[in-house]
């Protein structure tokens, strides 16, 4: 059972006017290099990233998953450093994951709580939100995703698409600048991956989504492909795109 | 699994706060262990047995609580009396009855939340010097009460998908799976947790401001 | 790879503590399982609590099984037949479940500190099995008797003989703890803490 899509998700009335509008925040990577029980993961990366959609892509093992957890600092690199606006995420990791949201493939792995609105509020308390303004923030963010008729369920009980909407909900009700994906629409069939999509186009804040859905990606700003422990193409999505079918498959 | 042994309701055992529930059985347990009068003792159990029944309890949910302690004290009563003495055996009786029944009364009115809250208060002492951690026991508590349901689906899962290559039920082939799984779905979990900012920022510190929230 | 580094208990303890509870709850929710040699079925979740000193260690061992028994406390059906409350720990087998709490550590304790050190495999698979019977019967039985001797007024003595009906399952039980630990370990190298 999956509700009807609702209204245009992240841009409820009520939300930041600002929030259409508001830059991205720059994540900047400087010599990072990341290993693994002595394997190189990712080596040796520059980057600079401040377009509202980005795409990563790449085959398993590449190494993009390591650099979405590098992005919110759930991963600190061994070498170099990661900035997210001048903000490095060794040292001030709690800030930059405040800012930068991040949601996973799995929903049952990133849901925590029995009932869906407990799990909505927990993101809140733990950015220090005054209790009294919990409840009206969390149903504000269900109704924007169109799930408000979910927030008293148990979240075993959902369906895998409702779960990542929940997920996705439970992320974006902490107001985030930037929202990094990690391959959000692998464990869904088609129809709910096609929710996912939308709800990824339309939401307010940017996005970094690493993914294998190639499609996901074509109407993006900027997407990376990697490869080998680096980047290997970085560029508009056709030619990305383009790139990765002609040497990944 | 989801529901509690918790029977909602408004009778005066409801409207009593936790604590005070909680240290009437804590003093009855160690007060029924100095008594051993049989009429004292069966006065006490009569008490108990009323206080449930103000509960308003589901007949139902009663029987199916108190059954198979039932069966347990029968056969330690019949053991005690042939061991010991009847007098003993009696005075066991009507002292675990008591007991059982009135900790049943506590269960009954009081929501597993308020309890948990107060042993929070409780244990406040020993967060205080950082033994415990209400924040992380509280977690830990919801985390608990959302991974049953997940762990008992695979559990099934792997049971089917094991009957289905001819494979008996066999606890060691069943859990060490479960319990692979779980691990690996620990580290994906606790990212989960930290990516949404766990933990809370510290209250300003003081125990007294601790103590004002709480009550 | 560089996870953040937390001193004492990180959120990943937390995790891996609520985790095994969770499946020693989950355990209590399995029908019996009845073993061809003892006609006593026997639920399997005391064989979660040597599996959590086992495979967490000593202090998570330990936290996931007090977790258990808070859970209890509280009301929470969470025990093997949809036990729970109070009651449980008002009653003659109270002293079983506190006794998780020791029997988890001491479990640990072992397989962490001698268990985990030998290097030939069988040493090894004696060791666990003896850490399991250690932690998950002496201590666990060390409580659970003198408690229900106290609690029946049972001489300590035929309150012990009364517990020796259970030894035959829990043995069983320790052995299966011993190969699943075995097994995990194969496929899932992890820390004990």
């Amino acid at each position: 059972m999956t509700a009807p899509a609702g209204p245009a998700p992240g841009a409820a009335p009520g939300e930041r006017p600002s929030a259409a509008e508001a830059p991205a925040p720059v994540i900047e990577l400087h010599g990072v290099s990341v290993g693994y029980d002595g394997r190189t993961v990712l080596s040796g990366l520059d980057l600079r990233l401040a377009e509202r959609r980005i795409g990563v892509i790449g085959q398993n093992g590449s190494g993009k998953s390591t650099l979405a957890r590098l992005l919110n600092g759930l991963v600190v690199p061994d070498e170099g450093r990661v900035l997210v606006d001048g903000r490095d995420t060794r040292t001030d990791g709690r800030r930059v994951r405040s800012e930068v949201g991040f949601v996973f493939q799995n929903p049952d792995n990133q849901i925590v709580f029995p009932i869906v609105a407990e799990d909505m509020a927990f993101g809140l308390k733990n950015l220090g939100l005054p209790k009294k303004e919990i409840p009206g923030r969390v149903a504000e963010a269900l109704e924007s995703f169109g799930i408000g008729h979910l927030a008293e369920r148990h979240s075993h009980l959902l369906s895998g698409g409702e779960k990542q909407l929940v997920a996705l909900a439970s992320v974006m009700v902490m107001r985030p600048r930037t929202v990094v994906f990690d391959e959000p629409t692998t464990l869904l069939d088609l129809r709910n991956r096609n929710r996912i999509r939308d709800a990824v186009d339309a939401m307010a804040p940017a996005a970094v989504v690493v993914t294998h859905d190639l499609e996901l990606v074509s109407g993006y700003d900027r997407v990376l492909v990697v490869h080998e422990g680096g980047i290997a193409f970085d560029g508009a999505p056709g030619e990305a795109v383009a790139w990765y079918r002609e040497h990944c498959s | 699994m989801n529901t509690s042994l918790y029977v909602p309701g408004d009778t005066p055992l409801h409207r009593l706060p936790a604590g005070a529930k909680f240290g009437v059985l804590f003093a009855a347990g160690i007060g029924l262990f100095l008594l051993a009068h049989p009429a004292v003792l069966g006065a006490a159990a009569a008490v108990a047995a009323a206080l449930v029944l103000s509960a308003r309890a589901p007949l139902g949910a009663l029987r199916a609580r108190l059954l198979p302690v039932g069966v347990m004290l029968a056969v330690l009563f019949a053991a005690t009396a042939l061991l010991q003495d009847a007098g003993t055996a009696v005075a066991m009786l009507l002292r675990l009855a008591a007991l059982i029944l009135l900790a049943l009364a506590v269960t009954l009115t009081t929501r597993p939340a308020d309890l948990l809250e107060f042993f929070e208060r409780l244990t406040a002492p020993l967060a205080r010097v950082g033994v415990a951690n209400p924040e992380r026991i509280s977690l830990g508590v919801s985390l608990v009460l959302r991974f049953v349901p997940e762990v008992f689906r695979r559990f099934q899962e792997i049971r089917e998908a094991q009957a289905a290559r001819g494979l008996k039920a066999n606890p060691v082939a069943l859990l060490v799976p479960l319990i692979v799984r779980t691990l690996k779905a620990a580290d994906d979990v606790a990212d989960a947790i930290d990516a949404r900012c766990y933990p809370p920022p510290r209250r300003p510190s003081g125990g007294a401001r601790t103590e004002e929230n709480a009550t | 790879m560089n996870r953040r580094q937390e001193r004492g208990i990180t959120t990943r303890d937390v995790v891996l503590v609520a985790l095994f509870a969770a499946i020693i709850v989950a355990l209590g929710l399995v029908p019996p399982i009845t073993v061809g040699i003892v006609p006593v079925p026997i639920t399997l979740q005391t064989l979660g609590v040597m599996l959590a000193g086992a495979v967490l260690g000593p202090v998570r061992g330990a936290l996931a099984c007090g977790l258990v028994v808070l859970l209890t406390a509280v009301g929470l059906p969470v025990l093997a037949g949809g036990r729970g409350g109070l009651g449980v720990f008002a009653g003659p087998t109270g002293g079983y479940l506190v006794g998780w709490i020791p029997g988890a550590l001491v479990t640990g304790l072992m397989v962490k500190y001698w268990a985990a050190k030998l290097t030939r495999g069988w040493a090894k698979a004696g060791a666990v099995l003896a850490a399991c019977v250690a932690g998950g019967i002496v201590v666990v039985y060390a409580l659970g008797i003198p408690w229900l001797s106290v609690s029946s007024g049972l001489p300590l003595r035929e309150a012990a003989l009364g517990g020796m009906v259970f030894v035959p399952g829990d043995l069983i039980k320790a052995v299966a703890a011993a190969l699943v630990a075995h097994g995990v370990a194969r496929s899932y190298s992890m820390e004990l803490k």
